[in-house]
């Protein structure tokens, strides 16, 4: 592997501002920054070419460029830290151990879109990570790094910290400003765009953490050397993978971005398959994402050529499967996870995933029917692409990517019963 | 204006509107549920989904504003797949229980699945069940039938101005309730029934009185305020059952209160004289007339009209005051501590007013005063609708009275004679409400018994013979 960015310090003795500072030319990005026009970072941003970290893969510095100019409401920049997607736990090693680099790239955030207050909305479970970022943020302002005034700039931004309380829903950007606000977290309608009227009306920013800790790197050395760290064209940067599953080595990697392909970092990096046994099925992005069969693994692992045959990098989650676990199980045991955790406002998403998970329990033990194979597929037409979020689509790729793709899996238990064992 | 194609019709439109309205115009229908004009618009329910040429996903109308040269396609193959999607999706868990639901006949889900849905059910879990919840005295809820639109949640919070209706739980376990399962507060709670796409919210009231389709629909103006919300009578064999708000932005928009909704009751009471009444016994209209004729005679006469009459009567009343009772004063009445227009004022911030009565402004304008003292007069005649407050003013009113229009066990007391009259539901004419808006009030039922318009007790009143007047005479003004 070549430059990494932050695996070399994931360790407890890099979390204080003393490393930081010493260690990761901390905050000096955000001097820079400040000799820097709003424009300029932006432009940086865009010449990073630095994508979403949080599934959707969205450029950055596009997102952050339609913040209007000017708007009659405050601007807010908020960091999803909820981290809910299965299989996703690099931003958890982010803010446990590089909390300040999350806190500066929020601060440039802010003053590159002239936004004053930011939020890091962290996942509920994270009881731990949400007290060292406190204690972080508590440091940054009695350092002057954040508050009133920032290092002389003039520039104020605060910074707090919003526990969610375990919903993978309040992981959408929309879902989130509402819990945020203290709705019900609920996906809104989009338009308007969170970027024209976001958390309490006013234009906002959503951005991962994993995005917004690429900001001091991209300030201080360029967007153009960070693009450099991707492999491919319109990817910059490196990737934080989650590996888990079946593998001898599960943990957090870093690589550069299209730098390896799936079989690399099954074999190479994660040690190969757990107990030797074949390999069975991968999901390459967080539960989310349609599965691929052992055959399909020589894809290099980024957005496009990921998307290219059907599934999708999402938040870098890679979840190995080998043949010692049933298909079946695994995608009902996933449908049951998006089921529960659909917010119930649309009716394909709320009505859908739970008849897709009774299908599925229906088969699991045996009691399956030959057309219910046709009805699962048609239930994820009927869901994809007709919900009012992502969450829908969420749900329904993965079904009907393990019905095509391991379908006799599913014929031997509805022919077979619940013994049934199939051999490739 | 700026056009855009529905289906291959070209519609104008104003910037802004969305493509459901636009589509009404031409008569196209684009189905939806949690869509509804005087809400938010939450796209919940994915029914209104439509083609839109250059947008590669199906777009939700209700939150798609027209846009110009935008081509929609409401029935293309996509847009219909996804109404029998949803449909089913909506179906699933939905008790199919019209032969006993109130709302079949005028339910949404019910049209929506036959026109859009398809007959073949693929469904074999098990449903999802809820128990029933009582929410007050107006309002019961059924939540298997809830295809969770919020409608509801949406109109408490934005209408009527109360976080009372609640989602709790989440995903296919969302419930729509209230908060701790409480009665509702509101005073607007009918509306909920009204919004309500399905059978999951019914009126009480209503409940398992009259299939719907049994019901005739009679446009009128509720008679409840100075507001004069437009209202529809639904009524059959000459009784009323129920009455709904109509739109009118401008009075209105889509709602009514509770007050009014249940108002046309009054007019059921059991008590209500619907004979000629002279001294608490029956007696036939010569007679009876002929009593009133003698309380009035020659007597310094106090006419009271209530501000429940119409402006039509209330002419008639002037006339007829002018003409048969020369020694005589007419003043209105309605509502005690409003005793003109500039007393009238809003008494929430959504529709109602203080005025109790609907033609207080009209009654004005027709040159009257309000009084409720008799101080100074022998005698007293009393129009009433039945809506104008009779108890307190005759407690005020010493002389011997007649009494003509409307009268319960409760204002009967004090009058010497009371003749039978029409209420707001048993008459045409013209009211004007706080606005000086003229509206129209429409005749649903006969006045019941041997209750007569008022033209007609006038007529039979100043004739000095005291010929019996034609029975066959209608309640028309």
């Amino acid at each position: 592997m070549s430059e990494t960015l932050y695996i070399q310090h994931f360790k407890d003795s890099s979390r204080g501002l003393d490393y930081y500072l010493k260690q990761m030319e901390g905050y000096t990005a955000l001097k820079k920054a400040f000799k820097m026009t709003p424009d300029d970072i932006i432009n940086e941003m865009k010449k990073s070419n630095v994508r979403g970290r949080g599934g959707a893969g969205f450029p950055t510095g596009m997102k952050w460029g339609f913040i209007p100019k000017q708007a009659s409401k405050p601007k807010y920049l908020v960091c999803n830290a909820d981290e809910s997607e299965p299989g996703t736990f690099k931003d958890r090693d982010l803010m446990r151990y590089t909390p300040h680099l999350l806190i500066e790239g929020m601060v440039i955030g802010g003053f590159a879109i002239g936004a004053h207050v930011g939020y890091i909305y962290i996942r509920g479970e994270y009881t731990r990570e949400a007290k060292l970022l406190d204690e972080a943020i508590d440091e940054a302002y009695a350092k002057g790094y954040l508050g009133k005034n920032i290092q002389g700039s003039g520039f104020d931004f605060d910074l707090t910290v919003h526990r969610g309380a375990g919903a993978y829903i309040c992981g959408e950007e929309t879902g989130l400003l509402n819990s945020l606000e203290g709705k019900r977290g609920e996906p809104r309608v989009k338009p308007p765009f969170p970027a024209q009227a976001g958390a309490f009306g006013g234009p906002t920013i959503v951005n991962n953490v994993e995005t917004l800790t690429n900001v001091p790197f991209i300030i201080n050395k360029g967007g153009d050397w960070f693009a450099k760290l991707g492999k491919l064209e319109k990817s910059g940067g490196t990737r934080l993978v989650s590996i888990s599953g079946h593998v001898k080595k599960p943990g957090v990697y870093e690589i550069n971005a299209g730098s390896m392909t799936i079989r690399q970092l099954i074999y190479d990096v994660a040690g190969g398959i757990l107990d030797d046994r074949p390999l069975k099925a991968v999901i390459p992005g967080g539960s989310s994402a349609p599965v691929l069969t052992a055959d399909e693994i020589d894809v290099i692992y980024d957005i496009e050529p990921l998307m290219k045959v059907g599934s999708m990098m999402g938040s870098a989650a890679l979840m190995v499967v080998n043949d010692s676990y049933p298909i079946v199980r695994l995608i009902k045991r996933i449908t049951k996870f998006y089921a529960h955790e659909s917010c119930g406002q649309c009716t394909p998403c709320r009505e859908g995933c739970r008849w897709m998970e009774d299908i599925l329990h229906r088969i699991e033990h045996g009691h399956g029917k030959e057309q219910d194979l046709a009805l699962l597929l048609d239930i994820t037409d009927n869901i994809a692409g007709k919900t009012l979020c992502a969450l829908g689509d969420a749900a329904a790729g993965p079904v009907a990517s393990f019905v095509r793709k391991f379908r006799p899996d599913f014929e031997a238990l509805i022919r077979g019963g619940r013994h049934a064992q199939v051999h490739h | 204006m700026p056009k855009c194609t529905i289906d291959g019709r070209e519609v104008e439109f104003k910037a802004g509107e969305n493509l459901i309205e636009v589509a009404r115009k031409v008569g196209i229908e684009i189905p939806y549920f949690c869509y509804h004009p005087g809400l938010s618009i939450v796209a919940q329910c994915r029914m209104c989904a439509v083609e839109i040429e250059k947008m590669p996903k199906l777009q939700t109308a209700c939150s798609t504003p027209a846009g110009d040269g935008m081509v929609v396609k409401t029935r293309s193959e996509r847009a219909k797949q996804n109404q029998k999607a949803i449909m089913e999706f909506l179906l699933i868990n939905h008790p199919l229980d019209c032969p006993v639901c109130d709302k079949a006949g005028e339910c949404d889900l019910q049209d929506f699945s036959y026109k859009y849905g398809d007959s073949y059910m693929r469904y074999m879990e098990e449903r999802r069940t809820y128990v029933d919840l009582d929410m007050g005295p107006v309002i019961k809820k059924n939540m298997n039938r809830c295809i969770h639109c919020t409608r509801c949640i949406r109109f408490g919070t934005e209408v009527a101005g109360i976080h009372e209706m609640v989602a709790v739980k989440r995903g296919n376990n969302t419930e729509i309730t209230t908060i701790d399962g409480r009665p509702l507060e509101t005073d607007y709670a009918g509306n909920y029934a009204d919004i309500c796409p399905t059978g999951s919210l019914t009126l009480k009231d209503f409940r398992f009185k009259k299939r719907s389709w049994f019901l005739k629909k009679t446009a009128t103006i509720c008679e409840g305020c100075s507001r004069g919300c437009n209202m529809e009578l639904q009524h059959e064999a000459n009784m009323v059952y129920r009455s709904i708000p109509r739109t009118n932005m401008d009075v209105n928009q889509y709602w009514m209160c509770d007050e009014g909704r249940f108002n046309y009751r009054h007019l059921q009471d059991p008590s209500r004289v619907t004979k000629p009444t002279k001294s608490g016994s029956f007696v036939d209209w010569s007679a009876a007339l002929s009593e009133a004729r003698a309380v009035t005679q020659g007597k310094k006469t106090a006419v009271f009209v209530g501000t429940d009459l119409t402006q039509e009567e209330i002419s008639m009343v002037i006339q007829f005051a002018q003409k048969s009772l020369p020694n005589s004063t007419v003043v209105h009445f309605g509502t005690p501590g409003v005793n003109s227009a500039a007393d009238d004022a809003a008494l929430d911030k959504i529709l109602k007013r203080k005025s109790k009565t609907a033609n207080l402004h009209g009654a004005e304008k027709l040159g009257l005063k309000g009084s409720n003292t008799a101080t100074g007069y022998q005698a007293a005649v009393v129009f009433s609708g039945g809506r104008s407050n009779v108890a307190a003013l005759m407690k005020d009113v010493k002389v011997p009275a007649v009494g003509v229009g409307v009268f319960t066990d409760e204002t009967k007391g004090g009058f010497s004679v009371i003749l039978p009259g029409a209420g707001f539901s048993e008459k045409d004419g013209t009211i004007v409400n706080f606005n000086g808006v003229e509206q129209k009030l429409k005749r649903a039922v006969l006045p019941p018994g041997q209750s007569k318009a008022t033209s007609e007790i006038l007529m039979m009143w100043s004739n000095q013979s005291g010929a019996q007047a034609s029975a066959t005479a209608g309640a028309r003004v």
